[in-house]
């Protein structure tokens, strides 16, 4: 059974005007199945706390225990292997290479991983498969929709089948019937692989969709899915 | 997919930016390499002048003595090796032209006169044109070009007749020292040929040579074959004085085989002497039974004396060492009527006088002691008689010695007589004196042939008798009548020439005949004797020659140093480049960490495909190094043909080179990657997600700017300071660069460092730069809070820009004109206006009257009286001689390395007079230290003090202030140059200065003075002008033209030294000119870059009213900011750094054309932006706004 556990998690940034505590104890537990949206105004610090799930920022105290072993104090390699095989990002500018295929971008997490070449190709043609881009291998990103490009880096982040889906505004910059396919996706494919999702998002309808919706509050979680 | 995969793939995606960081490698390696290729090919350039120098010619031995021609033959006899050895003549002479149409006359003085036989001419000359023979010459073309003669014309030469005796010694001969020669040009030589440049020292440029033929030269100088005569029994042999080898063995320049091999033949040379080479002679005097060695010189040199004592010791013999003198007069100081005239007087060792046949003297009274004082003198009975005197009593001798103009002041010493001698045995031996032709041979008074005037009125019948003889005595001639200590005579007539004139050898058996003891004392003294000290030694001269074409300076390394701003620009330009394009692709980055690369595998990544690029760069830029090459080896032929002095450069490529340029450029190269890699450390990754790079300009906090800018600019301040008030020591400090010229970049780099950091700090400084206003001021104000949108960027173009402009704002500070500086005593002219040099050596002192008359009346020009105007002006002339050895040329004209240069002897006129600038010399009279003792060294080889120019210590001899030059060689030294001192800018550059004492220890056979200075005496200098000086130019070349007596203007030789300089200046400047294209290329790439990363801001500005000019004048407002601090801080930064030199005098800097270049870079700078300026207007506002 994968887990995520934080307790007491802070972040604090230095500014010209002082200290600016954004996350101020946050707590969190997920278990392998479970998806969470993270709501907020603006500013409130979900993507930082996305970005600290996601091994990207560190967090100023607090604990972050990830598949039952502490990654806060990790060392940067070491959690680079997390993000490798246990993490998947998704974000709101699909950020996908222009210089390479479709095929490519999805492949490019594996490059650090020692999988079989033909095993690694197989996996990213049945994903794009699944998202319905297998016509579109060898386009380049330049050549696709919003929604084709944001389908494309969802795969990405499925590629290694992580324990830990982390989305950032993914359907931010798509427009409502586009966002629902994707949101629709996301949750499709975690649910496949039992994978930990974790979305920020401003979307309500989107943020519903999720088993658990929490907003950010104050610097801390609010469970808001039963309201 | 794989990482190599994906390598490639950014690698074409992005290949607009690739291809222009590809564009900056292949610069850069350009340069780099193209820098070792000129080295190379300035290599071998020389190394095949000097083939061309030298033809077949691999070994040369060249002496200031004659010798038998036949010893040519004997040694290539005794040689093991097949071996072509030619004798020849080498005469330095002046030759003369007169146009009979015209009546104009051409002179070449210090031509190369060679006589030389088909042999020497098969090893020089090509095939089709044949020796000289009877009255023909041939001319180099360089000759024929100065004397503007033709085939058929009839050629004057001057040559210096060879004298036995040398013409500074007392008997030594000045009456006839020239000899006018007239030969027929048979041919002109086409400058292409090895005759056309030959000499032995390492030059590449053509010489002036003149040849004729051996036989014909020996006889006009009476050097060819004679008839036997009492003084040369068998008949004197042909003479020569110089000897060329052709080896079998292909000499390629391997010094340490051809220094084994000269070796070998100075060995054959040594067994195959004989006294007639050395100048000596064993003479029998069968009376008394001993030989005596002498020399036709009159005395024996060191050489014949060490050899002599040698022989003595292997001998076991009985040996006497004399030296015996001329006395004019001995006087009875009590009895003035009583005197004797013309007679000679002895030095005698008187331990040597014990035993027969050298003694025991027969003692009439009084006594001679073992140790006579300097005061103490036995005479024998025949001039006691003449003196009416006896033991006790005092008399004074006089006797002439001879002053260092030739003159022969006549000197009296007194002396206590302490014994006579009778007049018979061991005291009655006319072998105490040398033979001397025309003193010693003749029968009366009347018949003397001496150099100095004789009152033959006051000859007494006493003194005539003796040496005519009478009916009741004998004719005793030459024979001593007075003795002194060996001891006394060598101190009151000692010579340079050496100690003795004659080395007595007495068997002390008889079991051999005096002639087989003559015979055994010939062999020893042959075995002893060093011809090498006598300057009778093979020189592998083309191995040498080879050697020294390894150059003065290396120039890889020079050019790369010329071209360290284009580098430098270069690897800016790359750096900048790459970073723009990292910048452009920062999401990929971020993409990359998130899925979970580690930071070596995205570094590695980034590197890999940097790799690539500069891989592909190197490549090209191998090629288009070999290009930059070719291009500077014709600018080197052409427009830079002062720097190494010759057009016959060629393109010469080693691959190892090659290699060495594209490693360096690689590393290069990848250290700008690496540098620009690290900017974007810290950066954290989300930041890299969004793309942006505004974290990473203000990642560096402005105060450390701050505080990094104070320190630099305190830094360079005080090094400045050092610098100009000459606490920085002008001293070598490596590679051939002084201190100070190391000063120079460090504070001019400090300067730029402080300059750059100044304006990071301030462009970060937010709050002063907010955006207020309305208007231009506003406008203006806004471009400079764009500046500061990425500051590091903002920096970096700046640096570009300043690095290039320091470059040529330095090279024009650093222009020196030698016609600005007049006549100054301490400046590099010392006040002189005039610097002469002859073909043959003046002894007369050309400061009187008397003295110059003698060197006319020589030349048997009396019509060249000196007019009443001449002779006013004559007199406020001062004529500063100088000795000369001539040696290689170590100025910066002859880029071969040189090891022994010119020496000079500089009188005590000059030593007095003083002057001139030096560096490293805390002695308030520098010239004094020319005099100081050095003790000999380890060895027990004499040191003697020297100057030398700094520019020739520094970049030709590598040596400094306490080092040591070995002459003749390194091999076998025999004495050491130190040098003491340092002149600076000086016309002495390419010689060494001693004092005239320890040059003519060193160079005892160097006659007379050759080289000279002219101008006004140091206490009236500026009334001596410039039109005194034209008029003395005409006058003593003139009158002196037989001596070969060639004036120039000392501003004139200055400026050419310069020459070299200013062009190696043009060289800096034309480099940094390029650095300064890259540079404007760096700017307008940025700006371009500034503006496409802004579109949004400026479709902004646009939709919010801005108009079209606006938003261009708000680029061009950006980029002058960004060239204005570039230029000002640049040339402000060479400029201060150059204060020392702007301080001097002679500095002339080129005010008008250096702002006219500074204004004309700003304007290119500008309109490289113009491309900017027109992507801002023509950016759709709409698509921009939406974020297309």
């Amino acid at each position: 059974m994968n887990t995520l556990s934080v307790q007491k998690l802070t972040k604090t940034f230095s500014t010209a005007t002082g200290d600016l505590e954004i996350l101020k104890g946050i707590d969190l537990e997920m278990t392998s199945g479970d998806s969470v949206s993270v709501t907020g105004p603006s500013g409130c610090g979900k993507s930082t706390l996305l970005y600290i799930l996601g091994l990207l920022d560190t967090p100023t105290s607090g604990t972050y225990t990830l598949l039952e072993e502490s990654v806060s104090g990790l060392s940067q390699d070491k959690q680079a292997d997390i993000r490798n095989k246990e993490i998947g990002f998704i974000f709101q500018e699909h950020h996908l290479l222009p210089q390479c295929t479709v095929l490519e971008n999805v492949l490019i997490p594996t490059i650090p991983a020692s999988l079989d070449p033909a095993e690694k190709k197989g996996r990213a043609e049945s994903l794009l498969e699944k998202v319905g881009m297998s016509e579109r291998l060898n386009h380049r990103p330049g050549q696709l929709s919003g929604g084709e490009r944001q389908r494309v880096a969802v795969c990405r982040a499925l590629i290694n089948e992580p324990a830990l889906l982390l989305a950032d505004e993914p359907t931010g910059s798509l427009d409502p019937e586009t966002a629902d396919g994707v949101g629709d996706l996301l949750l499709e494919l975690a649910g496949e692989q039992q994978t930990m999702l974790l979305c920020v998002t401003h979307s309500i309808d989107l943020a519903n969709r999720f088993s658990k919706r929490l907003d950010l509050q104050d610097g801390k979680l609010v469970d808001v899915s039963s309201s | 997919m794989s990482a190599f995969r994906l390598i490639l793939k950014s690698l074409l995606y992005y290949w607009k930016t690739n291809f222009a960081v590809l564009l900056g490698v292949v610069a850069g390696a350009a340069v780099i390499g193209g820098a070792l290729v000129v080295g190379d090919s300035v290599r071998e350039s020389l190394r095949q002048l000097t083939l061309k120098r030298l033809g077949d010619v691999d070994y040369a031995l060249e002496s200031p003595r004659f010798f038998r021609e036949e010893l040519a033959d004997e040694i290539e006899t005794g040689s093991q090796s097949e071996l072509i050895i030619a004798p020849a003549l080498s005469l330095s002479s002046a030759l003369q032209y007169e146009e009979e149409s015209t009546k104009q006359t051409h002179r070449a003085n210090q031509v190369g006169l060679w006589g030389v036989e088909q042999e020497f001419w098969s090893m020089i000359a090509p095939e089709e044109i044949p020796a000289p023979v009877d009255r023909e010459i041939i001319l180099s073309r360089q000759t024929a070009d100065t004397l503007q003669a033709k085939l058929g014309d009839e050629i004057s030469l001057f040559v210096e007749l060879p004298a036995t005796i040398p013409r500074g010694s007392l008997l030594g001969e000045r009456d006839e020292v020239s000899q006018e020669l007239v030969f027929s040009v048979s041919q002109i030589l086409d400058g292409r040929t090895t005759a056309d440049r030959f000499q032995l020292n390492p030059s590449q440029k053509l010489t002036f040579n003149a040849y004729v033929s051996l036989e014909e030269l020996q006889v006009a100088l009476d050097l060819a074959a004679s008839r036997p005569s009492p003084d040369y029994p068998q008949g004197r042999p042909a003479r020569v004085n110089s000897l060329l080898v052709k080896s079998d063995t292909r000499n390629d320049g391997d010094l340490q085989k051809s220094e084994s091999d000269s070796s070998s033949l100075n060995q054959h040379l040594k067994d195959s002497l004989n006294f007639d080479d050395l100048q000596l002679k064993l003479r029998m005097i069968e009376d008394k039974s001993y030989v005596t060695l002498e020399s036709r010189q009159m005395i024996l040199d060191q050489s014949a004396e060490s050899a002599a004592k040698q022989a003595a010791k292997e001998l076991d013999c009985t040996t006497s060492p004399v030296l015996v003198y001329l006395a004019n007069e001995f006087l009875n100081q009590n009895k003035p009527e009583n005197y004797s005239l013309y007679s000679v007087i002895a030095g005698l060792d008187r331990s040597s006088l014990d035993s027969p046949p050298f003694g025991p003297p027969p003692l009439k009274s009084g006594a001679w002691p073992a140790e006579m004082g300097d005061h103490q003198i036995v005479l024998n009975s025949w001039l006691a008689n003449d003196l009416q005197i006896s033991p006790g009593e005092m008399i004074d001798v006089r006797w002439h010695v001879v002053g260092s103009h030739g003159e022969l002041p006549e000197v009296e010493h007194e002396f206590e007589v302490m014994g006579i001698v009778d007049l018979s045995g061991p005291m009655d031996d006319l072998g105490l004196t040398p033979q001397l032709k025309g003193i010693t041979d003749v029968d009366t008074y009347d018949e003397w042939d001496q150099p100095f005037d004789m009152d033959l009125n006051r000859l007494t019948q006493r003194d005539e008798d003796y040496w005519e003889g009478t009916n009741e005595t004998k004719a005793y001639r030459a024979t001593p009548k007075a003795f002194v200590s060996l001891k006394t005579a060598q101190k009151l007539w000692n010579s340079r020439y050496g100690d003795l004139t004659s080395y007595r050898f007495a068997p002390q058996t008889d079991e051999l005949s005096l002639e087989e003891f003559g015979q055994r004392v010939t062999a020893e003294v042959l075995k002893a004797y060093e011809p090498q000290n006598a300057g009778l030694a093979f020189r592998p001269v083309k191995a040498s020659g080879l050697q020294a074409a390894q150059g003065t300076t290396d120039f890889s390394a020079l050019f790369i140093s010329f071209s360290f701003f284009l580098i430098l620009s270069a690897m800016i330009l790359i750096g900048l480049l790459f970073r723009l394009g990292i910048e452009q692709r920062l999401f990929e980055l971020g993409i990359l960490h998130s899925v979970g690369w580690t930071d070596s595998m995205v570094k590695r990544h980034i590197v890999v495909e940097s790799l690539i690029v500069i891989l592909l760069g190197t490549g090209v830029g191998a090629y288009a190094a070999v290009l930059y090459a070719d291009a500077m080896i014709y600018a080197l032929t052409t427009r830079w043909v002062g720097a190494i002095g010759t057009s016959e450069l060629a393109l010469s490529l080693r691959p190892l080179s090659l290699i060495i340029g594209s490693a360096i450029s690689i590393i290069v190269a990848l250290g700008a990657v690496i540098w620009s890699l690290r900017q974007f450390k810290g950066l954290s990754y989300r930041a890299m997600l969004s793309g942006t790079q505004t974290e990473v300009a203000r990642n560096a906090s402005s105060s450390s700017s701050k505080y990094w800018a104070i320190g630099t600019g305190f830094l360079a301040s005080l090094l400045l300071v050092l610098t100009v008030l000459g606490v920085v020591p002008d001293v070598e400090a490596f590679a051939g660069l002084s201190v100070k010229a190391v000063m120079f970049f460090v504070v001019g780099m400090l300067g730029l460092s402080c300059s750059l950091l100044s304006m990071s700090a301030w462009i970060s400084r937010d709050e002063e730069l907010s955006v207020q206003g309305t208007g231009e001021t506003a406008l203006a104000r806004l471009s400079i809070r764009n500046a500061s949108r990425n500051r590091s960027r903002t920096v970096l173009t700046t640096g570009l820009i300043s690095s290039a402009t320091f470059v040529i704002a330095a090279v024009a500070a650093g222009q020196k004109d030698p016609a600005a500086e007049g006549p100054d005593l301490y400046s590099g002219n010392g006040g002189f206006r005039l610097v002469a040099e002859s073909s043959q050596p003046i002894l007369p002192n050309l400061n009187t009257e008397a003295g110059r008359k003698e060197a006319l009346e020589f030349l048997n020009q009396p019509e060249l009286e000196d007019s009443e105007e001449m002779k006013q002006l004559l007199d406020r002339t001062e004529i500063v001689p100088f000795r000369r050895k001539p040696g290689e040329d170590a100025s910066c004209l002859n880029p071969y390395q040189t090891t022994l240069p010119t020496v000079l002897g500089a009188t005590s006129l000059m030593r007095e007079r003083g002057g001139f600038t030096f560096s490293g010399v805390s002695a308030e009279k520098p010239w004094l230290l020319l005099d100081q003792e050095i003790p000999n060294d380890d060895e027990g080889l004499p040191v003697y003090p020297v100057f030398g120019d700094l520019n020739t210590l520094q970049y030709s001899l590598h040596k400094a202030i306490g080092d040591r030059i070995p002459v003749p060689n390194q091999e076998n030294p025999r004495a050491w140059l130190e040098i003491v001192g340092t002149y600076t800018g000086s016309i002495f550059q390419g010689v060494l200065v001693a004092s005239e004492e320890n040059f003519l220890a060193l160079y005892p056979d160097e006659e007379g003075y050759s080289w000279f200075l002219i101008g006004g005496p140091k206490e009236s200098i500026d009334e001596f002008t410039s039109s005194d000086a034209e008029k003395v130019e005409d006058y003593l070349e003139t009158g002196l033209n037989q001596y070969g007596f060639d004036v120039n203007r000392v501003q004139n030789r200055l400026d050419a030294f310069l020459t070299v300089q200013n062009t190696y200046l043009k060289t800096f400047q034309t480099l940094g000119g390029l650095g300064l294209l890259l540079g404007t290329v760096g700017l307008g790439t940025v700006m371009l870059r500034n503006v496409m990363e802004r579109g949004g801001e400026l479709s902004l500005l646009r939709a919010v009213g801005f108009r079209n000019r606006q938003v261009g004048r708000l680029v061009l407002l950006e980029n002058a900011f960004l060239l204005t601090w570039g230029l000002l801080s640049g040339a402000t930064a060479a400029l201060l750094s150059m204060l020392p030199h702007l301080l001097s005098v002679g500095a002339d800097v080129p005010w008008q054309s250096l702002f006219t270049l500074l204004l004309g870079v700003f304007l290119v700078g500008m309109v490289s932006s113009l491309v900017a300026v027109i992507q801002a207007i023509r950016t759709p506002v709409l698509s921009n706004l939406r974020g297309d």
